[in-house]
């Protein structure tokens, strides 16, 4: 196993290259140049090219990509180009923002989706089961957006209960972080609850229906036992993967969420470099997000050899 | 129970002090219009970077709110040798965030590295044969001609501003971002506290010494800050500032849209108005390298197109409070401002004559690319009527949509548009940056040395313009204004698209919020 592991780390580096080159290169190929932005309207040609120069910008792509490898190999991801600060400060100051509405969301979202899914295949073909589906499709179908707009107007406008944007350190205490990320989590978590609520349903059906569970009830085992120790371990491994790709929408979620919540993640960071071609804070972020979408996909396939034994590698 | 004397006479007293050492800092919540990205209001022409700098740094001059320039960190100056020497005196006690003196040489750098980078502050270099540092408190400048708008320039409120910087900072390269913030301004930038893209935190400058006397008014009159601290938070989103005005998260929101004004206007506790009165310009830029506007009869005939109000409405909505026309190419209702040659922005158009105008003009169905940035509304929705104009016209149209990044890159190229270079795009102006020829950047002949954009020649109006900077008073300044704007209309280097107005919001519990670009002395609780 924990060759598996080193392989697989290891594995990540030349993933990681590619993502470097590839993010390297579509930013050099797309429209748009920071030193025009830079510069604003009032700007001549020439000083917009001043601009270009002085920030580098103007070397050819092998010495641009080459020299920002080099960085990156020794820990540097650059700096910004409009606010001239280190762009891993940048992510680190955004990153308990985006990691604190992540994991709520995430811990909510199973803590909610999966009983839903259960539930909706213990009762399947009943009214239970049709309105937990309905409320999946609302999930699935409404946007992200409308959901966060909708829950501000009623639990921050009319409701006073929760504020309508910002985000609040733990640092300043458990209750008061908890409070600013309720409603974006709550937003955020509808697509995903309504993701793993419908496998967990398909994929408890079909493990309902296995002899091994109608043998437990034969034996008498209890039904709350068949679902959550028999049943629910055994599908466990479709949700944990759906778990695992529901990551990446969460990512693309949050850009959303962060942005109608005003949360200073990195989700609307990225946005941002992106609009002013901010390209070493653009690459940075792409960086972090792809190792970190590496690693999680690394953990759900450690987590399949926790819920199937017959599962070695 | 009872109490001892001695208890109750320390709880008294701690009692009586506690407001004096409690109080608890005054905050004002501000939303800005965007992020404070680029912190050097000399670097970028950025209208939230100019605002920022007027907290941070302090200017020679101000200008009020009836444009007239007044000294601010100077006691004053005396013109000798016909108009050819300026003698500024700084104010005694000005001090850097530092707390190092202001002094003279200080000033002298950076009015020059502001000159490298402003075109005002270009005519001001440029009419300077000497700016010296005489003694600490001291700035000379000797010119090679008279220059009346001497104050005027260095008191600009409009982008770039000319901000005072130590002389370590102001000697640094005009072309890369000064990222330490030691101004003299009323307020003291926050790094420690600022996360990029969400909070930008500002302190009074307890050491600012605010000009005496006087009324505060625009940038000018004395600067006095009542609010400990100010916080800019940054909300990307729209409905997202309008809700935390409503539940009282934030005291002002400098620009909301029409749309959200509405609501805001609605709510009793909040003040909705517009704070400048310039307003926004609308204009249509035609690149004159390349067909068909290079022909100047087919840019006539796309200036007698133009109905303003057709822009206006789409850009600000239907209240016609909310916007003005018709407009020249002066900032309406301001002094160099003139209504000769409007009348045809509110005629109603006949396209098929308009379409027989453009034939004869000479126009051959080139392909015209029309640049539509898609993330700005305001200027998408310019684009879109322009679009729509030119085909009504008959001209063959490509509309090219893509944000506003791409736009400035894209404008920039000389090149024919098939090999990716464009025809038209339009943008909009601050009122402060048309008041007078003198930055008013889009009223420039100089072809492609002036570097902008469009690259319009007109050397009449290069001419019009040196004189008007030279002229002695503001009769004949007035007379070349209209002069301008005649040969404006025949040389046509851009088209003006009328004037709209952008509301602020604050609640009622903050007063004394000033007229003109937000400025945070002056304003206080209530």
């Amino acid at each position: 196993m924990l060759t598996y592991i080193l392989r697989r780390i290891a594995a990540t580096i030349p993933v990681m290259g590619l993502v470097a080159l590839f993010v390297f290169s579509l930013l050099y190929i797309a429209p748009g140049d920071p030193a025009a932005i830079i510069a604003g309207d009032q700007a001549t040609v020439q000083q917009i090219a001043h601009i270009r120069a002085s920030l580098g910008l103007d070397r050819p792509f092998l010495v641009r990509f080459g020299d920002w490898l080099w960085h990156v190999l020794h820990g540097d991801l650059g700096t910004s180009i409009f606010t001239n600060l280190p762009v891993l400060r940048m992510i680190e100051q955004r990153a308990p923002t985006t990691l604190s509405l992540m994991t709520i969301t995430l811990v909510m979202s199973i803590a909610i989706a999966v009983p839903m899914g259960v539930l909706a295949a213990w009762k399947a073909g009943t009214w239970i089961d049709r309105v937990i589906m309905v409320m999946a499709v609302f999930g699935f179908s409404v946007p992200v957006f409308v959901i966060g707009y909708l829950l501000a107007y009623a639990f921050a406008l009319r409701l006073p209960w929760f504020p309508v944007q910002g985000y609040v350190s733990l640092s300043h205490g458990f209750w008061p972080w908890l409070r600013s990320l309720i409603l974006p989590s709550l937003t955020l978590g509808g697509i995903y609850i309504a993701l793993i609520a419908r496998i967990t349903r398909a994929t408890m059906l079909e493990v309902l229906s296995q002899d091994y569970v109608r043998t437990a009830r034969a034996k008498g085992v209890g039904q709350r036992e068949i679902l959550y120790v028999h049943a629910l371990k055994n599908a466990a491994v479709p949700i944990v993967t759906i778990i695992g790709i529901g990551f990446a929408a969460l990512i693309g979620g949050a850009v959303v969420t962060e942005s109608v919540f005003a949360l200073p993640g990195i989700g609307r960071l990225t946005v941002d470099a992106i609009l002013q071609r901010d390209y070493p804070v653009i690459q940075g972020v792409v960086l972090v997000f792809s190792f970190i979408y590496v690693l999680v996909n690394l953990v759900v396939d450690i987590l399949y050899t926790v819920f199937d034994p017959r599962i070695r590698y | 129970m009872g109490i001892r004397r001695r208890t109750f006479l320390g709880a008294s007293a701690a009692a009586l002090a506690a407001p004096g050492i409690a109080r608890a800092a005054s905050v004002l919540k501000f939303i800005p219009q965007a992020d404070i990205t680029i912190l050097d209001p000399v670097w970028t022409t950025a209208y939230v970077t100019r605002n920022h700098g007027f907290l941070v740094f302090d200017t020679l001059y101000g200008t009020d709110a009836t444009f007239n320039a007044s000294p601010q960190m100077v006691e004053g100056h005396v013109v000798d040798n016909g108009g050819r020497q300026w003698t500024m005196k700084l104010r005694d006690g000005l001090k850097w965030h530092d707390g190092a003196k202001v002094l003279a040489r200080d000033c002298v750098a950076s009015i020059r590295r502001w000159g490298a980078r402003d075109a005002f502050g270009a005519t001001v270099l440029q009419f300077a044969d000497e700016i010296a540092a005489v003694d600490d408190r001291t700035i000379r400048f000797r010119l090679k001609q008279p220059f009346p708008l001497l104050p005027t320039a260095l008191g600009k409120a409009a982008s770039n501003s000319c901000p005072m910087m130590p002389e370590r900072l102001a000697m640094t390269d005009p072309f890369k971002q000064v990222t330490e913030m030691v101004g003299s301004g009323p307020f003291r930038w926050n790094a420690r506290e600022r996360v990029v893209g969400s909070l930008a935190v500002y302190e009074k400058f307890h050491g600012y010494v605010p000009r005496p006397g006087g009324v505060a008014s625009g940038t000018a009159g004395p600067k006095i800050v009542h609010y400990d601290r100010v916080e800019w938070h940054v909300i990307p989103d729209a409905a997202t500032k309008t809700a935390a005005m409503q539940s009282g998260e934030t005291d002002w929101w400098e620009n909301p849209p029409a749309d959200n004004a509405l609501v805001l206007k609605a709510d009793r506790g909040l003040v909705t108005r517009v704070l400048d009165p310039t307003g926004l310009m609308g204009c249509m830029r035609l690149n004159q390298l390349v067909a068909p506007f290079d022909n100047p009869a087919v840019r006539r005939v796309v200036l007698d197109a133009v109905r303003q109000e057709d822009y206006m409405v789409a850009v600000a909505g239907t209240d016609p409070s909310m916007w003005h026309v018709p407009t020249g190419i002066f900032a309406p209702g301001t002094p160099m401002a003139s209504d000769v040659g409007l009348k045809r922005f509110t005629e109603a158009k006949d396209f098929a004559k308009l379409k027989t105008a453009l034939e004869k003009a000479g126009y051959k169905g080139e392909k015209i690319v029309l640049l539509l940035p898609t993330d700005l509304p305001e200027l998408k929705a310019e684009a879109e009527v322009s679009a729509d104009m030119f085909r009504r016209m008959g001209f063959e149209v490509d509309a090219q949509a893509s944000d506003w990044g791409t736009v400035v890159q894209r404008r920039a190229s000389m090149k024919p548009v098939a090999a990716g270079g464009w025809s038209v795009f339009s943008t909009f102006w601050t009122g402060l940056d048309q008041l007078s020829p003198a930055g008013h950047v889009f009223l420039r002949g100089q072809g492609k040395a002036g570097g902008q954009p469009g690259w319009p020649s007109s050397p009449a109006i290069e001419a019009l313009r040196n004189q008007w900077l030279a002229a002695k008073d503001v009769t004949t300044q007035k007379e070349l204004a209209v002069k301008l704007q005649q040969q404006a209309f025949i040389d046509v280097p851009y088209i003006p698209l009328g004037q709209f107005f952008q509301n602020t919001s604050y609640k009622k519990s903050v007063t004394g919020v000033l007229d003109g670009i937000p400025v945070f002395w002056n304003v206080r609780p209530a």
